[in-house]
């Protein structure tokens, strides 16, 4: 049969006048919905009515590109959900070669799969295949099988299918681009929603000489990182900080609900192995559909000296002391995997040490040459960093990192004795508050402040106004009817210089300090306005004792490196 | 070490500070000042030896230069250190004091300041 010419429809202008007219209603359906399936399935209907064909079936190929499923069919038997590999059948075929398929005489056509029939008990004559050709290739193919005449399909027929399959081809690549820009838009709501989930939960930073420091780094995707601290009953403090596996709305879910779990459970102060395990039970209990949390949870005494850890499934935390690193790892599987796990604690004593608890982002970004920072450049950084105290340095070491790739969110906790750097004091003193003690205080603050590299002529007005300071005490705060000493404490702490002077007289009434305007040709008021000129910020008050004055000057200085800044 | 020497000659008197004038001795400072303008038509205070100076030290010599206008004198400064200019410069009374550079050239009478803030 293969060897007759095909016939051609009836009066062939007329049938291409009616094939033109059926394509521009077809493309005008098609191209207005944004609902595949409703559309595709009216469509199938036409087409198969339209070629005259017993039955019509569109297949889509899937997201790997290697199975063809079909989704809409027409015709007595249902196929939808038949599932044909690439290549295979007419159908596979047709998108293997991105070419119509035309089969005169089913039976005996090598391209056709007998299965088919086999199973649905439909007898194939003849059929006709067209694949959905997009730009980027065929995302499917157009099948119409036996003519109701009895005819066979022939070479105009495959023409027709060709044509009509590509506004069907353009309408589903519309509608699954207006899919695409819905479920990002919804992921966009999702992420900012997950974002504010997560950041509702970070606690307040503590500035009451707390011994726990946290910092969250956001990355530009959403992963499931919360850390918490909460003081315990018995004076201590607890800690958290866990990574819930996942991305999106359904990780950040679960993290309120970890971040919860362990906060209560940790509030009645177990130790941190059976806080573990008691949350591990809870969230094994309901089911996480494969998503899992890891966590690192701890308590230590309000000086940041004694602490106890447990992690499950968390990056190993690191010691840093006097220069030297110590890793503790994880004593646990992640937390909602196995119900009955018991999770292994290390007692660590900081002693002027930090412990830092990095989630696995840290790890994980990337430097200037795509290489990961991994461990040994966590501890680089830490020990690049290690001069300053605990919230500068984590400034520091946090715009680093942001500085390189982050390809997950980078959240930090660090336990240590607060101020554990403190600031560096420069000169501590006491003398008597005479005018004959001066000269020597000057030689001593000048020693001082060189040797913290402040130049000279800085070093010049900063003696100057210490001085005027102290001469107004002696004169105006002691007078003449009062004696007694004054102690001066001059420290550095990142680039601020503070001159704290503490005196035991009588108080003073801030108000009554005042410069007087300078280059004003008057005695008296020019020490205050020399002090006012030099320093960035001054302030009195009372002691807290109520026993003498307080005076706190501040000048910050240009940052500089000084020997022995960066070791332990 | 901190010092001061006088020399008188023809109506003139150069006090020499030496050292560092501060609060612990300004109040000798002053009064040698105040003396000075009070037996010599021109008064110069020659500060090249001294390095330091305070507040009490520079109102000794607001008050000289005060004191030498009211009374119709001649009242400078004599070699100014680099130390002491800084604190002059501080105080923005750089241009308010006569300053020379030797006591040949301190004026008969201390007239208006140069500059005024």
């Amino acid at each position: 049969m293969n060897a007759l010419p095909a016939p051609l429809p009836v009066a062939a202008g007329a049938s291409e006048a009616r094939a033109l007219a059926f394509l521009a209603d077809l493309s005008q359906t098609l191209a207005v919905s944004l609902d595949l399936r409703q559309t595709l399935d009216e469509a199938i209907n036409r087409i198969a009515a339209f070629m005259g064909a017993e039955a019509a079936s569109l297949f889509l190929l899937d997201a790997d590109g290697t199975t063809l499923e079909c989704r809409v069919c027409f015709g007595p038997v249902d196929l939808t959900g038949l599932r044909i590999a690439v290549g295979q059948g007419v159908v596979g075929r047709a998108v293997a070669e991105n070419a119509s398929q035309v089969s005169s005489d089913a039976q005996r056509d090598q391209r056709v799969d007998p299965a088919v029939d086999a199973s649905t008990g439909f007898v194939t004559r003849s059929l006709l295949c067209a694949p959905l050709s997009t730009a980027k290739g065929p995302i499917g193919a157009l099948e119409v099988v036996n003519k109701r005449d009895g005819g066979v399909f022939g070479v105009a027929d495959a023409e027709i299918l060709r044509l009509i399959a590509a506004p069907t081809a353009l309408a589903i690549n519309n509608a699954r681009m207006a899919h695409e820009l819905v479920e990002q838009t919804r992921l966009k709501r999702e992420f900012d929603l997950a974002r504010r989930l997560q950041k509702s939960l970070l606690p307040r930073r503590r500035r009451d000489g707390f011994p726990v420091l946290g910092v969250n780094l956001p990355a530009h995707e959403i992963s499931g990182d919360f850390y918490d601290f909460f003081d315990l009953p018995d004076g201590r403090v607890g800690f958290v900080i866990g990574d819930v596996s996942g991305k999106g709305l359904d990780a950040a879910l679960l993290m309120v609900r970890a971040a919860s779990l362990l906060r209560w459970v940790g509030k009645e102060g177990a130790a941190p192995g059976e806080w573990l395990a008691k949350v591990n039970e809870e969230l094994c209990q309901t089911r996480l559909d494969g998503r899992f949390v890891c966590a690192l949870v701890g308590q230590c005494d309000r000086a940041g000296t004694r602490v106890r850890i447990a992690a499950a499934g968390f990056p190993p935390a690191l010691v840093h002391r006097d220069g030297a690193f110590t890793e503790y790892p994880s004593g646990g599987p992640p937390l909602g995997i196995l119900p009955g796990v018991a999770f292994d604690e290390h007692a660590i004593t900081l002693d002027g040490g930090a412990l830092y608890c990095f989630s696995d982002g840290v790890t994980d970004v990337r430097d200037a040459h795509r290489r990961l920072l991994g461990g040994q450049g966590v501890r680089e950084l830490i020990t690049r960093h290690a001069g300053s105290s605990t919230e500068p340095r984590l400034r520091a070491m946090l715009s680093e990192l942001k500085r390189l790739r982050l390809v997950d969110d980078t959240t930090v906790l660090v336990i240590e004795r607060a101020n554990a750097r403190g600031p560096e004091v420069l000169l501590e003193r006491r003398f008597a508050a005479q005018p004959e003690q001066m000269r020597e205080l000057r030689s001593a603050l000048r020693s001082a402040l060189d040797g913290a590299g402040i130049d000279a002529g800085l070093r010049d007005r900063l003696v100057l106004a210490v001085d005027e300071a102290c001469c107004n005490i002696i004169r105006h705060a002691y007078g003449e009817h009062h004696s007694g000493d004054i102690a001066v404490r001059v420290s550095n702490e990142g680039s601020v210089l503070e001159f704290r002077l503490l005196d035991s007289a009588p108080p003073v009434d801030p108000c009554c300090v005042r410069a007087k305007p300078l280059g004003e040709v008057r005695a008296g008021g020019l020490g205050v306005a020399l002090i006012e000129s030099v320093m960035d910020e001054w302030g009195l008050c009372a002691r807290a004792d109520g026993r003498g004055n307080r005076l706190v000057m501040r000048k910050r200085v240009e940052a500089r490196n000084q020997p022995g800044d960066d070791n332990e | 070490m901190n010092g001061m020497e006088q020399e008188t000659s023809d109506g003139s008197t150069l006090i020499r500070l030496r050292g560092e004038v501060d609060l612990s001795w300004s109040q000798q400072v002053r009064r040698a000042v105040l003396d000075a303008l009070a037996a010599s038509r021109r008064v110069g205070v020659e500060l090249s030896g001294v390095s330091y100076i305070d507040s009490s030290g520079i109102a000794a010599l607001v008050e000289g230069f005060q004191n030498a206008r009211t009374q119709g004198r001649g009242f400078a400064l004599v070699a100014v250190s680099d130390a002491v200019r800084s604190v002059l410069e501080l105080a923005r009374l750089d241009r308010v004091f006569p300053i020379v550079a030797d006591a040949a050239s301190i004026p008969d009478v201390t007239g208006t300041p140069a500059w005024k803030p």
